[in-house]
């Protein structure tokens, strides 16, 4: 396990170093491109008096560096202080917003790995049919149309012509976690078909390398029926090497849930963060942008343990 | 590229407005005759995190119109605009417009229990002297002990009475009422969640006893306008104010009551006139000229908002001139002919700053490009996020023109104060000493009729040096579930929720 903590150690130096050069980024943009908070909360009705005495309040005054090098202080208490625009604290204000995003990037990876293993083990089989030929061709497409363009065609095909579907209801988990789901699995699915042609092109590959591979001719002549082999030899063999794939897809579900939401008008981290950006919250803009960035390490960390964990190869360190 | 814009605009404007004009407008929903119903509750959408409840350090706009319903002043504006005795009963105006005596109203309790009286009426207003610009010019507040106070002022100002709205709060509460919210007002503050929105519920001891009709209202924030109108149309929202026209012409006529009202807001193609060429006058003029502005609120707002020629709305009443209606009527050859005198016969390249969030204004300018054109005046949009509007274009005055609307309340001296050449509010750089002096003389004026030709005077000055492109007063609109009865619109952020009632019982 000795290089499982070593790896450990180098994500989170990594994680530490993404989050301080994000953290300096946003605080650059926010020192090059104009705006002042103070302005766009009181609007242009205001005197000059009464956000000069709204600046004071929130400390705008101080000097941007010296700004910087307080927020950071606290965030290194895990302190992300209060957001400018909304008065609460950062912490409440991203958790307030987790249900959507986090329940639709976890909806879209049930998406993608109930349709795209399924999907890459019919085409596997017999490589180059009419089957595999149609379904490769469906990925292609998919994997060409970006989320927020789907979205609309979804909403327009489910709302308009379906009736079935109302774009920007929503219902917290806790008023009922039914319509809860409900409200988001069009969303999910947006995000999740792109990404399902993706990771089905990847397994489809991988899975056609193992089904030459010497252990399946070795089960055939065993006399091991085809079905067995693919679900107890292929399919985990690809597995394996599909996390790190998932992985990846994973952190672009993220990103995805963040455009989509702002399709399906939905009050996730994604809305939030542009609010901090056109209100130039940078307390807040920092603290989402940091907890994305700690999700991403987070799960290719996770990753890499479940590789470890699933693979003995990677376990023992006896891969490359 | 704007062409293609013009194009779409112009067809939804088609589409939309046979059915918005269908849908009249009124400014009030229907009333019942009758006996009045009591209980029941509202739910009101509105876009904008409420932010502020202390009465006296609120500005924006979406709080304001809020705690109207929580907090209230000696004076308190009803929907027509009228300043009517609230928290006073009357008001005595010394001749030299410097002393205001006030009676107060007895019997009144804030929503804690505890009784308003005189000294609450002073700590109120000497706490809100100190924190709003408007009410700066107060010398001293005065208990008389018979139940009147008398505010002197250190500057002599006619028209003070309309300031006289602030909030009076309970003595000693400066440290607390952001929180606790305890005023005198129809509705209790009960609770504010972040994100989700604001209940008031019936304050059973209002000093008028016969209202509010409603138990409780919830004010509840909407991700922005779609989305709110998904909700009203799911029934979640009941009452959902701005709407844009073509979001209303969506709604079922027999399930919503659309109203509208000019919203006393003046939409303007700003010209910086310090910058060439619009700091000539001739060419602010022929811009004024190139201007159809009918078919500009056709194309914009359905055709629900009133044009201007002047900054300021006839929303305002008196103070307004009628005489300067259609004043700059459009005239091709008179426009030519001006920017030919001025030296600009193969007309300019002008850029139009428009911030992008709202719509209503990129569509103006996409309008107005298109009209400018045949001036041969060439119009570049440049859309910038409202951050960047306020700073680059509000405060440093670093732009050639804008599209955007200046509200303030229903008082015409704040309309126009802003341009005075050295007010900070002056963003189009606009400067004629005559207008100063107007501007400096208009509170030490006591006689009514004086003032009004003061200011029809002014607004002749602005029009004739054509200070700027102003368009229209897009109207307000707001629907309402008629279910229920008794909204009404007022010319200014107010949400009025006093006279809301169910329209029937069941």
């Amino acid at each position: 396990m000795g290089s499982a903590v070593r790896s450990a150690l180098i994500r989170l130096c990594e994680f530490l170093l993404t989050a301080l050069l994000v953290s300096f980024f946003t605080f650059s943009a926010f020192a090059i491109i104009p705006g002042d908070t103070a302005r766009v909360m009181l609007g242009p009705d205001a005197t000059e008096e009464q956000v000069e005495a709204l600046r004071e309040e929130l400390g705008l005054n101080a000097p941007l560096a010296e700004r910087y090098f307080d927020w950071l202080k606290n965030a290194c208490r895990g302190d992300f202080g209060k957001s400018l625009s909304f008065g609460n604290p950062v912490g409440e204000l991203i958790s307030s917003r987790l249900p959507v995003t986090l329940g639709m990037s976890l909806i879209a990876l049930i998406f993608v790995v109930a349709i795209s293993f399924p999907m890459a083990a019919v085409c596997s089989r017999n490589p180059g049919s009419i089957k595999d030929k149609s379904l490769s061709t469906a990925g292609h497409i998919l994997f060409a149309i970006p989320p927020f363009a789907l979205s609309m065609m979804l909403i327009l095909f489910f709302s308009k012509v379906l009736h079935i579907f109302t774009a920007g209801r929503y219902t917290p988990p806790s008023d009922n976690f039914g319509a809860y789901l409900a409200s988001l699995i069009l969303p999910s699915l947006c995000i999740a078909l792109p990404k399902i042609a993706m990771t089905f092109k990847f397994l489809r590959a991988s899975m056609i390398e193992f089904s030459q591979g010497d252990f399946v001719r070795t089960a055939k002549s065993h006399g091991l029926s085809d079905l067995r082999i693919m679900l107890k030899h292929i399919i985990p063999n690809s597995a394996v090497s599909s996390i790190t794939v998932i992985s990846l897809v994973l952190s672009d579900i993220m990103g995805g849930s963040l455009i989509v939401e702002q399709v399906f008008n939905l009050p996730g981290l994604g809305r939030l963060l542009l609010a901090a950006i056109s209100r130039r919250d940078f307390p807040l803009l920092s603290g989402i942008v940091f907890y994305l960035a700690m999700m991403t390490v987070i799960l290719y960390f996770l990753a890499d343990v479940i590789s470890a964990v699933i693979d003995p190869r990677i376990r023992d360190g006896r891969a490359s | 590229m704007h062409n293609g814009n013009w194009k779409k605009i112009l067809a939804g404007a088609l589409t939309l407005a046979l059915s918005f004009s269908a849908a009249a407008c009124s400014k009030e929903s229907d009333t019942t005759d009758g006996d009045a119903i009591y209980g029941g509750e509202a739910v009101v959408g509105i876009t904008q995190e409420p932010m502020v409840f202390d009465p006296h350090t609120v500005v924006a706009a979406g709080d304001r119109e809020i705690i109207f319903n929580v907090y209230e002043g000696l004076y308190k504006y009803d929907s027509t605009g009228t300043l009517n005795p609230c928290l006073a009963t009357d008001v005595a105006i010394s001749d030299d417009a410097s002393e205001y005596t006030f009676t107060l109203r007895e019997g009144v309790t804030f929503h804690d229990g505890s009784e308003f009286d005189a000294a609450d009426v002073v700590y109120s207003l000497e706490r809100a002297s100190e924190l709003l610009p408007e009410l700066a010019s107060i010398e001293s507040i005065t208990d008389n002990g018979d139940n009147t106070v008398t505010v002197t002022l250190s500057t002599p100002n006619s028209e003070m009475l309309s300031n006289f709205t602030t909030a009076i709060i309970p003595e000693g509460s400066a440290d607390t009422i952001g929180d606790t919210r305890i005023g005198t007002g129809p509705f209790v503050f009960d609770s504010y969640e972040p994100g989700i929105g604001i209940v008031l519920t019936r304050n059973e001891n209002y000093w008028n006893p016969e209202l509010p009709y409603l138990d409780k209202v919830t004010f509840k924030v909407c991700a922005d306008m779609d989305a709110g109108l998904l909700e009203l149309q799911g029934g979640a929202i009941d009452i959902f104010p701005y709407l844009t026209t073509d979001r209303a012409v969506q709604l079922d006529p027999n399930t919503f009551d659309i109203l509208s009202l000019g919203s006393n807001m003046v939409q303007a193609l700003f010209l910086n006139n310090d910058v060439a060429p619009f700091d000539d006058v001739r060419v602010r003029q022929a811009l004024n000229y190139a201007v159809d502005r009918g078919e500009i609120i056709a194309l914009t707002m359905d055709g629900a908002g009133e044009p201007l020629t002047t900054a300021m709305s006839p929303v305002m009443g008196e103070a307004y001139d009628t005489n300067l209606d259609g004043v700059y009527n459009q005239d091709i050859d008179r426009a030519l002919e001006l920017l030919a005198e001025a030296g600009y016969e193969d007309g300019f390249d002008m850029t139009i700053t428009v911030p992008s969030n709202y719509l209503v204004h990129v569509n103006t300018a996409v309008a107005l490009a298109d009209q400018l054109s045949a001036i041969g005046v060439n119009a570049t949009i440049e859309q910038v996020d409202w951050a960047t509007w306020l700073d680059r274009v509000y405060t440093d005055r670093d732009y050639e023109a804008t599209v955007i609307c200046l509200t303030s309340d229903y008082a015409p001296y704040d309309v126009i104060s802003r341009y005075a050449t050295n007010n900070d509010g002056n963003l189009i750089n606009y400067s004629n000493p005559n207008v100063d002096e107007i501007i400096e003389n208009l509170p030490l004026t006591i006689d009514e009729d004086e003032r009004i030709s003061m200011y029809r005077e002014l607004l002749g000055y602005m029009t004739e040096d054509a200070a700027s492109v102003y368009v229209q007063d897009p109207a307000n609109i707001c629907a309402v579930n008629n279910r229920l009865t008794g909204y009404a619109i007022y010319p200014m952020y107010i949400q009025d929720m006093s006279t809301v009632r169910l329209a029937s019982s069941n």
